[in-house]
Parts: structure tokens; sequence; C-alpha cells
């Protein structure tokens, strides 16, 4: 029986029907997750809809193929990052030319004893996202992995292709350069 | 949690206007914990999965191809 799982519908078609199934069960406990990487990644809301939906809509087309060698949250953030790698590719060559440098952030100057301090959470949305942005796409996805606090450094290491001593050694570079962005940023964002 | 932060609490402070919050973060992972916390996802990305399922599903297998070989 090799036929993948896609009937997630519920049979009363309501909302609680849905949360009831497996699918929706999957949905319900991975979707914030899913979602908030695909948003900093994409740095777009709608974007990050649409990724969220076809991520999930992949992962439940192959839920046959889910070995559980990883975690149902590893399996689904591996299928997050290369979704969003793909469309940022797409989107980067029409769009933007990098010279985002990692020797750059190498020797970025950080205030890391300092916490970091902002005005009104609305802020912290724009704030982190023009951190995120200005971070070569190794650091960003390092750091929003490592947010992930059901992720252990052996699971991130292996979705990005990393031992776990190279990954402690990035996280540590990175954390310095989004410190710095992020204090750098204006106290003021406008929208 | 498995690996080793250094985090502590958020801690929010009034500021003398009373107005505004002041938020302060041990590291980026905890201001980036407490803006996934913050995030709203949007309901419909559910109710297109659920319609997009339906049709994926398409009609039911039928009963003679469980006679062919795989």
């Amino acid at each position: 029986m090799n036929e993948p799982v896609i009937d997630g519908g519920a049979a009363d078609g309501t909302a609680a029907g849905w949360a009831s199934t497996v699918l929706g069960g999957l949905y319900a406990e991975h979707n914030r997750a899913i979602y908030y990487l695909a948003l900093r990644l994409l740095g777009d809301p709608e974007c990050a809809e649409d990724a969220t939906h076809d991520v999930f809509l992949k992962a439940f087309k192959k839920l046959d193929q889910f070995r559980g060698q990883a975690s149902m949250r590893t399996w689904l953030y591996r299928i997050a990052i290369n979704h969003c790698q793909n469309l940022s590719k797409s989107w980067h060559a029409r769009n933007v030319q990098s010279n985002a440098e990692e020797v750059v952030w190498e020797k970025a100057v950080a205030r890391t004893e300092s916490p970091l301090r902002i005005l009104e959470a609305k802020e912290l949305g724009q704030r982190i996202q023009m951190a995120l942005d200005s971070l070569p796409g190794e650091y960003r996805l390092l750091l929003l992995l490592v947010a992930d606090e059901e992720l252990s450094y052996e699971e991130i290491g292996a979705l990005v292709g990393q031992s776990t001593g190279a990954v402690r050694g990035k996280l540590h570079r990175a954390r310095k350069a989004f410190t710095s962005l992020f204090e750098g940023a204006p106290e003021k964002v406008k929208s | 949690m498995k690996h080793q932060t250094k985090l502590t609490k958020v801690q929010e402070q009034e500021n003398t206007a009373g107005r505004e919050t002041t938020l302060k973060f041990a590291s980026p992972e905890e201001a980036l914990r407490y803006d996934a916390a913050q995030t709203t996802v949007p309901p419909r990305i559910a109710q297109r999965l659920k319609e997009s399922l339906s049709r994926a599903a398409g009609p039911a297998r039928p009963w003679w191809r469980n006679l062919l070989p795989k």
C-alpha cells in the first residue's frame, strides 16, 4: 500500500472536524513554525502564506515517504527550506544582486553582551526582518532554526548539511552579526 | 529544550509615558521566539489546504487496479 495519504478532509467539513484528522492534527502542531520560517526567509506575508500552503500540501502528498528517521518537524522544515530557497533563488535572480559576504560578518563588531532592546512590540517584526535580510542566507537560516526549541544542534546540522561543531561556530558569528544589525537599525521603522 | 542557550525571559518595561513598551531580549533567538509567538498564521491557509487536498484526492481508486501488479 504505497498510495499517498491525501484524504485530509473531514467528514463533516467543519474546522473542528478537520482538526481531528491526522493531517489536521499535523497542521495544527506545526503550522506556526513553518509559517514563521517562510515569513522570515521570504520577507513577505503573502509569499509566506502561499509557501506554507505548498509545503504542507507537498508533505501530505508524500506522507507515505516519511520514514520516521527524523522528527516530523525536521522533515517539514526540510521541505520548507528547499521550497523557500527555490523561491528566493528565482526571485533574487530577477531582482537582487547580493553583495553579502560572510567575511564581512566575521569581522562584525557587535555588543553581544548587551541585551537587544526595542520600543514597542509592533516594531519588532520589522526590525527583525531588516536585520535578517541583511545577513547572509546561511546565518539567517541558522538563527531561525535555533530559535525553534524543538530542534537539537544535531538536527539543525542535518538540515543545513553541516557538522554540529560548524553549526555552533557559525551560530556564534550569526548572533554577533544579527545583534549588530538589530541594534544599528533605526529606532522607528517606517511602514 | 535540547540545546543549551543562555536565554532569560523577555522583559517588558513601561516607560514614563506609560504607553510604549520596551522589550528587552537576551539573545537573537529570544527575540525570534517572541516574534514567532506574536505572529498570527493566516486562517486562510488551512481552508486552502483542505480544498487542495479534496481536489488532490480525486476519484476513488478503481477496484480492478487492485488486481494489477504494483
